[in-house]
């Protein structure tokens, strides 16, 4: 009984993993709060990191966690925390998009499943599939051969936009005297 | 498949049994250690009577942490009237869990070898054998920032949440302050890296192990001295401890993020904050001070400079790696209270200017010089 539950403890905990993460995306749309918002992003964050911990890339799930919780979510909390909580913004569940921005999730719904429909035909055939063990010192080796061009360009991509965040601080700072 | 589960269970056991007892025990240093430098009794009030005699166990106020804990569980659970309840109930768990998981990477011993150790378990465990660790895992020191970055939005949310501005204020400053201390946290680590060239915990012990110009033992804190000074610092303003404790600065905002929270759920951050102070002393000993090993030692025995060898049992080596461990981490948390009850308080301008303006120019100075003596080393073997 338990050498079974062992043996397929990975998969058990991938569909426990993937309901959590779909289960806190959707909480992500629809409330209404900013912090809870925030709070279910984080958890979505968190789950997708342990599917791919339990995928073997151990450094992805780290990455995932360190960055867009670590980084980005500590950021956006830090933002929300500063926002009036009695906005009366909060108290509408939906917006006026809702029709428009339904329709929009079932045109990329689609999409998506379109593709993977596709992708999965190609691995039924052998089409690409992972080959070995993908470690951090690979993922270090493709990173700063192949990819360091498009590294530093997001880098120069994020200088632009600090420089423009400032500028437009500046604008409204001025309008207001 | 059974045999591992039993393996790890033991070692989570052992890692949650030994942060749980630095956490109760470093509450009791803090106080007897701050006696001590300020030439007071101290700690002595708390004890235990034998019952039926008048036998008092004082033992050097060793309980004032039972005591501590059980007024924590017993006091009132006051709640205040706020906007986010889920928010305020989520976030002590949120500033904690982090800080425990941080230690799964962290290696506690050298190799596990169940059969060689106890014979009588020789035909069920074979030939397996176990790092001690929790969990190795390649990107070891990733996942140390990873989780050290989750207890940041505990912080906020704990002060947004208690619908009180000191709560608030306080969790403003800790978020800035924890943001910016973090970065330099990652930089000065960085110089160790390029030197060890992994971020595997387990790799880093074991390269640590090694002999450099003849007779030093080969640690981190004699490759790197310079960012072992600075990863201590950074690493105390992290966790919030005087000087850098400005978020809950009690002339200034009573208790900061945590004003509105009592009982067992501020018991909670605090419990974090001596956790955390253990779980620094485990990453700078496994970094900077050769980890689980004796100096000039690995899983065999010592080798001494000059090629002097000294076997020893396995057993005796288990134990004395493991030993080891717990008395470098302790040394390390001991250091850390000494800065606290030595240093005053920056103010809060200084310590975010002490982040930008020094010590991150230090920490990218250090690695650049990392880097290009690393190269030059390379060009020189090559």
């Amino acid at each position: 009984m338990i050498e079974r539950l062992l043996a397929n403890l990975d998969t058990l905990l991938l569909y426990l993993f993937a309901a959590c993460a779909f289960v806190s995306a959707a909480l992500m749309i629809v409330l209404a709060q900013p912090m809870r918002v925030a709070l279910a992003l984080i958890s979505t964050m968190v789950f997708l990191g342990g599917i791919y911990g339990l995928l073997g890339v151990h450094f992805i799930a780290a990455f995932q966690v360190l960055i867009y919780v670590g980084a980005v979510m500590v950021f956006m909390v830090y933002a929300i925390m500063l926002l009036d909580v009695r906005d009366p913004a909060y108290q509408r569940r939906y917006s006026r998009y809702l029709v428009p921005g339904i329709l929009a999730g079932v045109a990329f719904f689609a999409a998506l499943a379109w593709g993977l429909a596709r992708e999965f035909a190609d691995v039924a055939e052998g089409g690409p599939a992972a080959g070995g063990a993908f470690g951090i010192q690979q993922f270090a080796a493709a990173f700063l051969n192949e990819y360091w061009l498009h590294f530093e360009l997001t880098s120069v991509l994020l200088v632009a936009a600090v420089v423009a965040a400032l500028a437009v601080i500046n604008v409204s700072r001025r309008d207001r005297g | 498949m059974i045999q591992d589960l039993v393996v790890y269970a033991v070692f989570i056991g052992y890692a949650i049994g030994v942060l749980m007892t630095f956490g109760l025990v470093l509450t009791w240093v803090e106080r007897k250690q701050a006696a001590i430098m300020s030439d007071r009794i101290g700690a002595n009030r708390a004890y235990l009577r034998i019952p039926f005699t008048d036998v008092r166990l004082v033992w050097w106020g060793l309980f004032h942490g039972i005591a501590d804990g059980l007024k924590m569980i017993l006091k009132e659970d006051f709640k205040p009237r706020t906007y986010d309840w889920y928010a305020y109930a989520v976030a002590p768990w949120v500033a904690f869990t982090p800080v425990l998981l941080v230690f799964a990477v962290i290696p506690f011993g050298g190799t596990l070898a169940p059969a060689k150790l106890v014979p009588a378990l020789a035909d069920w465990f074979g030939d397996r054998t176990y790092p001690m660790q929790i969990a190795r895992l390649d990107a070891g020191l990733l996942i140390v920032f990873a989780f050290g970055g989750m207890t940041i939005i505990g912080a906020m949310l704990a002060g947004w949440s208690s619908s009180n501005k000191f709560s608030l204020l306080g969790a403003l400053r800790a978020g800035s302050q924890m943001i910016s201390y973090e970065l330099v946290l990652g930089l000065t680590v960085l110089g160790l890296i390029l030197i060890y060239g992994t971020v595997d915990l387990d790799d880093i012990v074991r390269q640590q192990s090694g002999i450099v110009l003849g007779f030093l033992p080969a640690w981190g804190v004699f490759l790197q001295p310079f960012a072992a000074t600075l990863f201590m610092a950074a690493a105390i303003a992290e966790n919030k401890r005087i000087p850098f404790d400005l978020p809950e600065a009690e002339s200034e905002l009573i208790a900061g993020y945590f004003t509105e929270y009592s009982a067992m759920k501020m018991g909670l951050f605090m419990f974090a904050e001596f956790i955390e102070i253990a779980i620094i002393g485990a990453l700078f000993t496994t970094l900077f001070l050769g980890g689980y090993n004796l100096p000039y030692m690995n899983d065999s025995g010592f080798v001494f400079p000059g090629g002097h060898v000294v076997a020893l049992p396995y057993a005796a080596v288990v134990v004395i790696q493991l030993v080891t461990f717990l008395v470098k981490v302790f040394l390390m948390c001991s250091f850390q209270i000494l800065v606290r009850w030595s240093l005053p308080r920056f103010r809060y301008d200084q310590v975010l200017r002490f982040a930008w303006k020094f010590m991150l120019p230090l920490a990218l100075a250090n690695l650049t010089v990392t880097a290009v003596a690393v190269w030059l080393l390379h060009a020189v073997h090559a």
